[in-house]
């Protein structure tokens, strides 16, 4: 086994080593990318993660992990887009191999590669060029971590396994292309001669086009009728084509010849050129999208002539696709990430939080409380659209994937907090909505960041049903917003605590603020309540069981638990507003923990969840919350010692305040 | 004064103690979630969810603790006696009772679920049939004896008459249809049989040259191979031992008085009132993944000389007969294209099978008229004020 591990250490390396065409091309872009090519690459279809999406989807995702943002600066200053980083990494790959690409998050990674680079700092991004002299080490390293298991990795360990990984995502990029820059010798051989009738070099999709007539060559060669110097050649020719496509394997940009549900898997060029040799029947349309990309890589000195075949080879592999109905969702896709609704709606909330602070130093000021709810509420707008549209795309209800809990937690929690200003115009709720949800658009921000995969993936088979998402994930999503919001809610009343003695005018406000948390608990329980038990049903439906203590489903019940623990406690009056805002705030860290902190366990049914990098903040929000719980509740004891140490001394019977 | 009898009510009714009981409910699913990271999920259970009392181990520090079947025993208690029968009744606590009688029902699904339901799986090759499905978790002794022609006689054993017998006093085991007594000891919830040899040391008695060697219990229960020593007691008083272990293929055979006998050891089985031959399995990708996107078995169902085809798929179990198929696995996971596969369906014999979403519609409707009240009469004092 280890010699086997060996034995592929040295295979990527010794790879990784060969001078790709793409070293051997000189052409420099001197002037930005034309919007015509710009456009036509983003709505290029590509099947990547078992969907058909937009290039310029592939190419922000792959950006986002190997650089850590979806922009990126060259060395001339200019600012690239992932699509247009891509079209350098595919039409100019020495020019793309200079730019700073890659995130190193600790200078220690490249000094265990054995690089020393001047001026960079602890956290950098440095170019394919500045990390290729350490390759053969960086991969010889990563094959040894890669067999340790991922929680026993150091950060050092982990971080050089990560960008072996990219470079060697990088390097499959940048070599894509080269079939399209081949030539193929013909030679002295005779019989290929004939097939190309005597050009002395072809390229590839002259070979898918001649793919029937080679076939038979191949036979006949083998058959031993051919002049041995025609064998020569024409075995030469064939390993020049092996060579050609053996990197042409990373995109799949060629829809299948058969209809859709026939034949889902498109193909990169070397299975299209592959699949032509193997039916004996090339397809016209591979051919001329192969020969449409051969035009445009060919070109890269005369941009007019690279713009025409670049978008002659977007239309046609938007025409095809579309003939198979797998297009329509591409322009929508492209639109809803050129449209930034998310981030529009983070302004808006940003703004919103603005006015509603200086709506709270000057409360008289009405325009500030209409501008701060009109932020507000067109930030929802902003939010809800970005929902409804990835609905759209997906053919899916609103939650099917951790990412999308938070952007409709957000939405929900918003609305929910905007209906309870509507119903008290209090400024309170206004002002709780702002913050759910700009906190809400960060931290999805920040998933992105950290996950650094499409957000909108394929589900494994138990999660392919629109039924249980529509209505188990919804309404436990709701839970999880309603509860989060009144620990918000609990919290600025916990915070208030600290800022008025039990009969200052805020007092009034505390008191508004407890009803809301007590409405804000109610709508959540109902939800987390009926969404837990709807989980039961549907693992009943999938599982055989309706209860299974799988961690995922503790995590529901431990909510509903902690929702009516706080409900019957109120009821009984174990616990009064204060003691309510106490505990409202605890069982946000029991949402926090069945939202997120069940997946850090790495166990249970649920593995479609599991996520990393979520550790520090997850625990971060604990202890914050807990000493904020901590701290209220022994200034309350503080507060209200005078009250407390007369009742014992000389009223025994009287009965103590109840928090 | 109060009686002691109406104090116990008052205290079974209380409210503090629904509120105690819900704390410490939920301090076992936490304990129970986090232990899940050492133990698996089938000893987990055992200890923290089917349990009355059970000792948690915080470090080294040993803290007793009730089991949540005591602790959902005693809040059911609760929620008839204070949250249905003495709770004040009227349009104010309409919604609140009604969302207690879902809780109970769903607590009394629950109950029907431990106590009356069996689960296993029957796993068929494309073209297979079978009319019995086996336990996942329990074991059975199956004696058998070969009447004339086909036929056979089969008397089995349950596992808590012989699970007990974990040392050398044995369980003993009797039936009209044999000619002998049984004793079963030294019984493995988990062992290997090993050649006895200088390197093999067990404390367990060697039979015919092999050992029974107990391993750590596995938790994945599946995972887990019991085995167990077996005496055949004739009348005359001749003893006839026997080495049984989940693994083996087929039974041990022996004769008495002309009869012919086998008996094994075996994962618990049930025999279903239909058979089910496995047509097809499929499983799709994702393309150009290596992620499933539908499992599905094609199965007939075969019952009373009538036939049909099923297609069971994830989401979408076979119901017939009290029982539910459902898709639950398949293999060999390293099957070659054009191999035979394999489809594992899970079996799941339930009389509560719906009863959870009975309770969920009774408890929605219950929240949502006591929430919904609540929510009209503070937005009609809330525009009182306005």
């Amino acid at each position: 086994m280890r010699h086997l591990l060996r034995t592929v250490a040295v295979v990527i390396v010794a790879w990784l080593a060969s001078a790709p065409l793409w070293a051997q091309t000189s052409a420099q872009r001197t002037s930005p990318w034309p919007k015509q090519v710009l456009e036509a690459a983003e709505r290029t279809p590509i099947q990547e993660g078992g969907r058909v999406k937009p290039l310029s989807t592939y190419a922000g995702f792959l950006m986002l992990r190997l650089n850590g943002k979806r922009s990126l600066a060259t060395p001339e200053g200019e600012k690239l887009s992932p699509t247009a980083w891509m079209l350098d990494a595919l039409f100019f790959p020495q020019q793309a191999a200079q730019y700073e690409c890659f995130m190193v998050q600790d200078i220690q990674v490249i000094e265990a590669i054995g690089l020393k680079l001047e001026g960079k700092r602890k956290r950098d991004r440095y170019s394919f060029a500045e990390l290729e002299p350490g390759f053969s080490k960086l991969f010889s390293l990563a094959q040894q971590y890669r067999h340790i298991e991922e929680k026993q990795r150091t950060p050092l360990q982990q971080q050089l396994v990560a960008l072996a990984m990219n470079v060697d995502e990088y390097d499959s990029l940048a070599r894509h292309a080269d079939f399209a820059r081949a030539s193929l010798p013909v030679g002295a051989s005779e019989s290929l001669a004939r097939i190309f009738d005597g050009r002395q070099s072809v390229s590839i999709s002259d070979v898918a086009a001649n793919a029937a007539k080679l076939a038979s060559l191949d036979v006949q060669l083998a058959g031993g009728s051919a002049s041995p110097e025609d064998r020569q050649a024409a075995a030469a020719f064939f390993h020049a084509l092996d060579d050609a496509l053996s990197d042409a394997t990373t995109l799949a940009l060629c829809p299948p010849k058969r209809a859709a549900p026939a034949d889902s898997a498109w193909l990169s060029p070397a299975e299209a050129v592959a699949s032509s040799f193997r039916s004996r029947d090339s397809t016209q349309e591979h051919i001329e999208l192969l020969a449409a990309l051969e035009r445009a890589a060919r070109s890269t000195g005369d941009m007019s002539a690279f713009t025409e075949a670049f978008e002659r080879f977007s239309a046609k592999s938007i025409a095809m696709a579309n003939a198979r109905g797998e297009f329509e969702k591409v322009d929508l896709e492209v639109s809803y990430y050129r449209s930034d609704l998310l981030g529009k709606s983070l302004v808006f909330f940003l703004l919103g939080f603005v006015l509603a602070a200086a709506m709270w130093l000057a409360p008289r000021v009405k325009l500030l409380y209409a501008g701060a709810g009109i932020a507000a509420l067109v930030g929802l707008g902003c939010l809800i659209g970005a929902i409804v549209v990835r609905c759209m795309i997906r053919d899916r209800p609103p939650v099917s994937t951790l990412y999308e809990t938070i952007l409709f937690v957000a939405a929900t929690g918003v609305l929910a907090a905007l209906v309870m200003e509507w119903i008290n115009r209090q400024r309170l709720a206004l002002s709780a909505a702002i913050v759910l949800g700009a906190l809400g658009l960060f931290l999805s921000g920040r998933y992105e960041e950290l996950d650094k995969r499409d957000t909108m993936p394929q589900l494994v088979a138990v999660l392919d049903t629109n039924f249980w998402l529509a209505t188990h994930v919804t309404a436990i999503t709701i839970g999880y917003s309603a509860g989060l919001l009144a620990a918000l809610l609990a919290n600025a009343n916990l915070i208030a605590g600290f800022f008025t003695g039990r009969a200052t005018k805020l007092a009034p406000m505390r008191k508004t603020i407890a009803r809301m948390t007590y409405g804000a608990l109610c709508f959540g329980l109902i939800f987390s309540v009926v969404g837990t038990i709807l989980g039961g049903i549907w693992a009943n439906e999938s599982w055989g069981r309706f209860w299974g203590w799988d961690p995922k489903e503790n995590g529901a019940l431990l909510i509903c638990l902690a929702q009516l623990v706080i409900l019957h406690a109120r009821q009984g009056g174990y616990l009064r507003d204060f003691g309510i805002a106490m505990a409202t705030a605890f069982q946000g860290t029991v949402i926090a923990f069945s939202w997120f902190g069940v997946n850090l366990l790495g166990v249970g049914l649920h593995s479609y969840g599991f996520t990393s990098g979520i550790h520090t903040a997850l625990w971060s929000y604990y202890l914050a919350q807990w000493g904020l719980i901590a701290a209220a509740g022994a200034h309350y004891l503080w507060a209200t010692r005078e009250v407390r140490e007369p009742a014992r001394s000389t009223a025994p019977e009287q009965s103590l305040p109840t928090p | 004064m109060k009686s002691p009898f109406d104090r116990a009510v008052a205290v079974l009714s209380s409210l503090g103690l629904s509120c105690v009981l819900l704390m410490l409910l939920a301090l076992l699913t936490w304990l129970g979630t986090l232990e899940q990271q050492h133990e698996g999920l089938f000893e987990v259970q055992r200890k923290y969810f089917e349990s009355l009392f059970l000792i948690h181990y915080a470090g080294d520090v040993p803290i007793p603790l009730p089991g949540a079947a005591l602790v959902m025993g005693v809040l059911f208690v609760n929620l008839i006696v204070g949250g249905m029968v003495r709770m004040r009744k009227g349009a104010a606590t309409l919604g609140v009772l009604i969302t207690h009688v879902g809780i109970a029902l769903l607590i009394v699904a629950g109950l029907i679920k431990m106590r009356w339901s069996d689960d296993g799986h029957v796993t068929l090759y494309e073209g297979e049939a079978s009319n019995t499905f086996q336990s996942y978790h329990h074991w059975e002794v199956a004696v058998v004896e070969k009447l004339d022609g086909q036929r056979v006689r089969e008397s089995v054993v349950p596992e808590e008459s012989f699970a007990w017998a974990r040392s050398d006093e044995p369980a003993r085991v009797t039936s009209p249809n044999w000619p002998f007594a049984l004793e079963l000891r030294h019984f493995q919830p988990n062992s290997r049989v090993f050649p006895k040899g200088p390197m093999v040391q067990s404390a367990l008695p060697v039979l015919n040259g092999f050992v029974l060697m107990p391993e750590e219990v596995q938790p994945e229960n599946e995972a887990n191979l019991a085995g167990l020593y077996a005496t055949v007691i004739e009348p005359a008083g001749a003893r006839r031992e026997v080495l049984l272990w989940g693994a083996t293929s087929a039974p041990h055979t022996f004769e008495i008085d002309g009869r012919t006998f086998g008996i094994e050891l075996r994962r618990e089985q049930f025999v279903m009132p239909f058979t089910v031959r496995l047509i097809d399995f499929e499983k799709e990708d994702h393309p150009r993944m290596a992620m499933a996107k539908a499992f599905s078995s094609d199965v007939t169902v075969i019952e009373d000389g009538a036939s049909r085809n099923v297609r069971i798929e994830m989401n979408e179990p076979l119901r017939s007969h009290g029982l539910v198929l459902y898709q639950a696995s398949w293999g060999p996971s390293n099957a070659r294209p054009g191999d035979p596969l394999f489809s594992t369906l899970a079996v799941v014999r339930n009389p509560a099978d719906q009863h959870p979403l009975i309770a969920c519609v009774v408890i929605a409707i219950g929240m949502l008229l006591h929430f919904g009240r609540k929510l009209v009469r503070h937005i009609r004092v809330e525009a009182k004020n306005a």
